[in-house]
């Protein structure tokens, strides 16, 4: 993937959609399109394959989009099926996404738990960890069993464990670590 | 063979004169003094001077002859049998002066052959000795150089084993743990420990 590609197109629509002021619309338009192109795989296979022409790419996506999402996501869509920059479509979503994040000053987070996190604990550790960085928080919620108990936040590239396993895997390399300076 | 005049110191012509004189002599007395004899062979002493004189010139003509034919050849066959002798002796002796010194050098020799042979036994075994305690030294050090590494290779290995075991101890403590943390973990635990966490989680500025 991309990554430099797909943050220029992010960037020249975010910056259009910012003047719009329809950066939520196209959002979640760019959500919807992404999400479609990974749960349906006949539609993917299709905007994704290179035997398919670019005209008739267009044409399909303006009968299936241009009536439910903004004219500034369709002429994105446009734009990027014409420079036959289909493959990057998901790409661009997370990248406008990540932008929408940085002009609004809003963290991402990823919870997982072993279990499903009740509401109250939810908003609670949501509104923790909105204080203490500062920003508005946007969390997204896994369940992941094999932690056994506890709770997992990934801020970026950092990550707050109190799970069992990561307390579990932190003993385990501290036994390590002292088996190795045993040897 | 040497002439009679030059032994008697008279030459032979007179000494054969003067033996003729005596027999001749000799023979007259004897023919006048037959009664004195015949006295004298009375009371006992039966002595004839005229016959011994012509004995005696009688001698003195024969001497010569006797001297040349059997004193003078008997007279240099025992000086030529002494001088054999004294020339065997002398060879004998000459023999055994150089067996002597044959022996002496023999003897020398062998003693140097002795000493020398002695020396470079000695220097074998010098050299034996010295090679033996080189290789036994060699040895020495090859051997514990060996057990050195054996036991090196022990220490590695029994370190090495230990740590397997140690890991693997880890490991399985590690599942254990897991396993029954898991069985006993409920809900409300669970709970507890997301309200523990979020009662103590900090972010890091």
């Amino acid at each position: 993937m991309d990554t430099k590609v797909a943050r220029r197109y992010a960037s020249a629509l975010f910056a259009t959609a910012q003047r719009n002021d329809v950066v939520k619309s196209v959002e979640d338009d760019l959500s919807a399109i992404a999400k479609l192109i990974e749960n349906d795989q006949k539609f993917k296979d299709f905007i994704l394959s290179p035997e398919v022409g670019r005209e008739e790419k267009i044409k399909i996506a303006e009968t299936l989009f241009s009536d439910r999402v903004t004219a500034l996501t369709m002429q994105a869509l446009r734009l990027i099926l014409v420079k036959r920059r289909e493959a990057e479509i998901s790409n661009v979503r997370n990248e406008f996404v990540a932008l929408r994040r940085e002009h609004g000053s809003v963290a991402y987070i990823v919870v997982t738990s072993a279990e499903a996190m009740e509401d109250d604990q939810r908003n609670s550790l949501v509104a923790k960890l909105g204080g203490s960085l500062g920003k508005s928080v946007e969390a997204e919620f896994h369940i992941d069993p094999r932690l056994i108990g506890g709770v997992k936040v990934q801020i970026g590239d950092y990550v707050l464990d109190g799970t069992v396993r990561g307390s579990l895997r932190r003993l385990e390399e501290k036994l390590r670590r002292d088996v190795l300076m045993q040897n | 063979m040497s002439t009679p005049t030059k032994k008697s110191g008279l030459p032979y012509p007179v000494v054969l004169i003067i033996g003729v004189i005596l027999m001749m002599g000799g023979y007259f007395i004897s023919q006048k003094t037959h009664e004195f004899q015949e006295k004298l062979a009375n009371q006992g002493i039966p002595l004839d001077f005229g016959l011994t004189i012509a004995v005696v010139g009688v001698l003195m003509i024969l001497f010569p002859v006797l001297n040349s034919f059997y004193f003078k050849p008997l007279a240099d066959a025992i000086n030529e049998r002494t001088h054999a002798l004294e020339s065997t002796f002398g060879e004998a002796e000459t023999l055994r002066s150089e067996m002597t010194k044959m022996k002496s050098d023999y003897e020398q020799r062998l003693a140097a052959t002795e000493a020398e042979a002695r020396s470079q036994i000695q220097a074998q075994i010098r050299e034996a000795q010295n090679l033996r305690q080189t290789l036994m030294a060699e040895a020495s050090s090859k051997a514990d150089e060996m057990v050195k590494r054996a036991q090196q290779e022990i220490e590695a290995e029994k370190q090495k084993v230990l740590g397997q075991l140690r890991r693997e101890v880890v490991n399985l403590t590690i599942t254990a743990s897991e396993r029954i943390l898991g069985e006993n973990m409920d809900s409300d635990k669970n709970r507890r420990l997301v309200t523990e966490f979020i009662d103590t989680v900090e972010v890091p500025r």
